[in-house]
């Protein structure tokens, strides 16, 4: 018995340690890594997405974002990402912001930027060309001046994705470049532009929102 | 049995025990392990692959530039810890299998899928601020501690012989986190890159860069080897004692190491001043934590090489100084140094020090056994001893 162990061959297992051809040694902590990487991959994200989230706009609340940048929310829409003003993480609020309405988002991200609200809108383009080729949004309208509430001024362009439709705003305040995106399906129920005019107007240094 | 015999027997007993010298064959089709091995890390390198791709297309400089500056990063950690793995040696194959764990796996295809939800969850049950603050403390140190060290239980299952001891876990700990570290410091740099809508993208990814360089030195490469020296511990193995108490010590101060780091924004608040304080604080608490972690596991593997070494000691091979230096801590290796007398007489020194780890990984190989690779080795040693030029 001892002969016959010494005279194996190192990857030689035994007809009785296999099942279905494996080392049966092999199969726990090979399933243990596997289960983990399905709980990882699979199961949490499900579950993410099971959860409802994101926060119910009042009448009020107005959204905070970095470099001092804030907006008014529509009433009624959900908050998905972002925090209020009042409520702002220890660490400060963060640079993106959205808020859904249904199918109907818009997103709102702050960073620093120097130039033109128009330089800001190539820039956007260029980035978004880059990383999303022929699957990525494409400019199609003209591009519009637009005015906010508290006299920033910005420009506004139609775009057309695969799937969605929507508008990209741009706008530069105080050394902070804003970017404002909007994405709907091509046919949405209702109307949401007037909110969503209302919100791109809302959009002012800190203090200033509405 | 003479003594001659019972410290021949100690030197077989202790290659068997520790894997020494071991060869490593990857390609295991009866090993399940192996199968699961290159799913996960074919998927974890498909995923990068693609995401790469993508952002190379905007960012390609920033990502060169990178790439460039973490590989380079990522060999000197490579050298040091390596050189730090300097009694029983670990196979080179197994090494390049842990790093490959670590960058694609436990990342890629692991980890990366479940932070962003786990942080959403965090926000549907506390809010955004409280998950912004909080979040990523209590997301990161349980999806990717837990997804690294996984990667130990497959090499356990694909190696048992050559991941034999706690300190067999730290260095495959060490360099599963220095792949992870090194794709990870690359999405960073590409992720600065975006952060002003694209523009001065190289600038941005350079300071983020910079600031990865200096602040990753105490980040998932010593997460990584203190958890895995505590798995190992945790399990045991045939030449480890299972403790678990240990094992979970050690488990439980990386992933609570990695948690405070991940956390010091929302500690610090908005007290500035205290983010770099919090730094050196915990890169301090980090560094405490990995040399415990090392002067815990490594004590075994030094008798592994005292008893590899001994019979050439009592036969006049190496001197009993030299046994010492081999298998002694680095304040034995000072006084070796220092015990020179004269530039040339340390230098020779040197040379027959690294010609005695030279004949140990020799008899390792061997198995303990005389074959010609040994005796050239022994032959070296004699030459460098005599002075004889080469």
């Amino acid at each position: 018995m001892a002969n016959a162990d010494a005279a194996r061959p190192r990857d030689w297992v035994p007809v009785e340690r296999r099942w279905l051809g494996l080392d049966r040694a092999t199969i726990p902590p090979a399933l243990v890594v596997l289960a983990l990487a399905i709980l990882m991959a699979v199961v949490v994200p499900a579950v993410d997405h099971a959860v409802p989230g994101g926060t119910r706009v009042r009448a009020g609340d107005e959204v905070a974002l970095r470099g001092g940048i804030s907006f008014v929310p529509a009433t009624g829409w959900i908050l998905t990402d972002g925090v209020l003003r009042g409520r702002e993480p220890r660490a400060g609020a963060g640079s993106t912001a959205t808020v859904t309405d249904g199918p109907v988002a818009l997103t709102v991200r702050t960073a620093p930027f120097t130039g033109t609200p128009t330089a800001l809108l190539e820039q956007i383009k260029d980035t978004t060309d880059a990383l999303n080729g022929s699957h990525g949004l494409h400019i199609t309208g003209d591009v519009q001046a637009v005015q906010t509430a508290g006299g920033q001024r910005g420009v506004i362009a139609r775009y057309r994705g695969t799937s969605s439709d929507g508008a990209i705003a741009a706008f530069v305040v105080d050394g902070t470049g804003v970017e404002v995106v909007v994405t709907g399906p091509p046919d949405v129920p209702g109307d949401p532009s007037a909110a969503i005019a209302g919100m791109i107007a809302s959009i002012a240094p800190e203090g200033g929102a509405g | 049995m003479s003594d001659h015999d019972t410290l021949l027997a100690a030197r077989t007993a202790a290659l068997r025990e520790s894997g020494w010298g071991e060869g490593f064959r990857f390609v295991q089709p009866r090993n399940l392990a192996f199968w699961v091995y290159l799913l996960l890390v074919g998927a974890g390198a498909v995923i990068w692959l693609r995401y790469a791709s993508t952002e190379a297309a905007a960012y390609g400089e920033v990502l060169i530039v990178a790439t460039v500056l973490f590989g380079l990063y990522g060999a000197l950690f490579w050298w040091f810890t390596q050189r730090i793995d300097r009694y029983a040696h670990q196979s080179r194959k197994l090494i390049a299998i842990a790093f490959l764990w670590g960058a694609f796996a436990a990342s890629w295809a692991m980890a990366a899928n479940a932070n962003s939800p786990i942080l959403s969850l965090w926000g549907k049950a506390f809010g955004q601020a409280w998950s912004i603050d909080w979040g990523a403390g209590l997301t990161a140190p349980f999806t990717e501690e837990l997804a690294k060290g996984f990667g130990v239980l497959l090499l356990i299952a694909l190696a048992p012989r050559l991941v034999a001891t706690a300190f067999d876990g730290f260095v495959l700990g060490a360099f599963i986190g220095l792949g992870f570290q090194i794709l990870e410091d690359i999405q960073y740099a590409l992720g600065s890159a975006g952060e002003q809508f694209g523009a001065n993208a190289v600038d941005n990814a350079m300071s983020t860069i910079l600031m990865r360089m200096a602040l990753g030195v105490a980040a998932h490469i010593l997460y990584s080897a203190v958890f895995c020296t505590g798995l190992v511990y945790f399990l045991g193995r045939p030449a480890e004692p299972r403790r678990r108490g240990r094992g979970l010590l050690l488990m439980g101060t990386a992933m609570l190491l990695h948690g405070l780091w991940d956390n010091i924004g929302g500690i610090a608040g908005s007290t500035g001043y205290l983010i770099p304080l919090l730094w050196v604080v915990v890169i301090g608490l980090a560094f405490f934590t990995v040399t415990r972690a090392f002067n815990l596991s490594v004590p075994r593997e030094r008798s592994y090489m005292r008893a590899v070494m001994a019979p050439e000691e009592a036969a006049g091979t190496v001197t009993a100084e030299e046994l010492d230096t081999l298998a002694g801590d680095r304040s034995v290796r000072k006084a070796y140094r220092k015990a020179a007398r004269g530039h040339a007489d340390r230098r020779r020194r040197d040379h027959l020090l690294e010609a005695a780890h030279d004949l140990a990984d020799e008899l390792a190989r061997s198995g303990g056994r005389d074959d010609q690779r040994v005796r050239f080795a022994r032959a070296e040693l004699a030459r460098l001893r005599a002075g004889a030029p080469r």
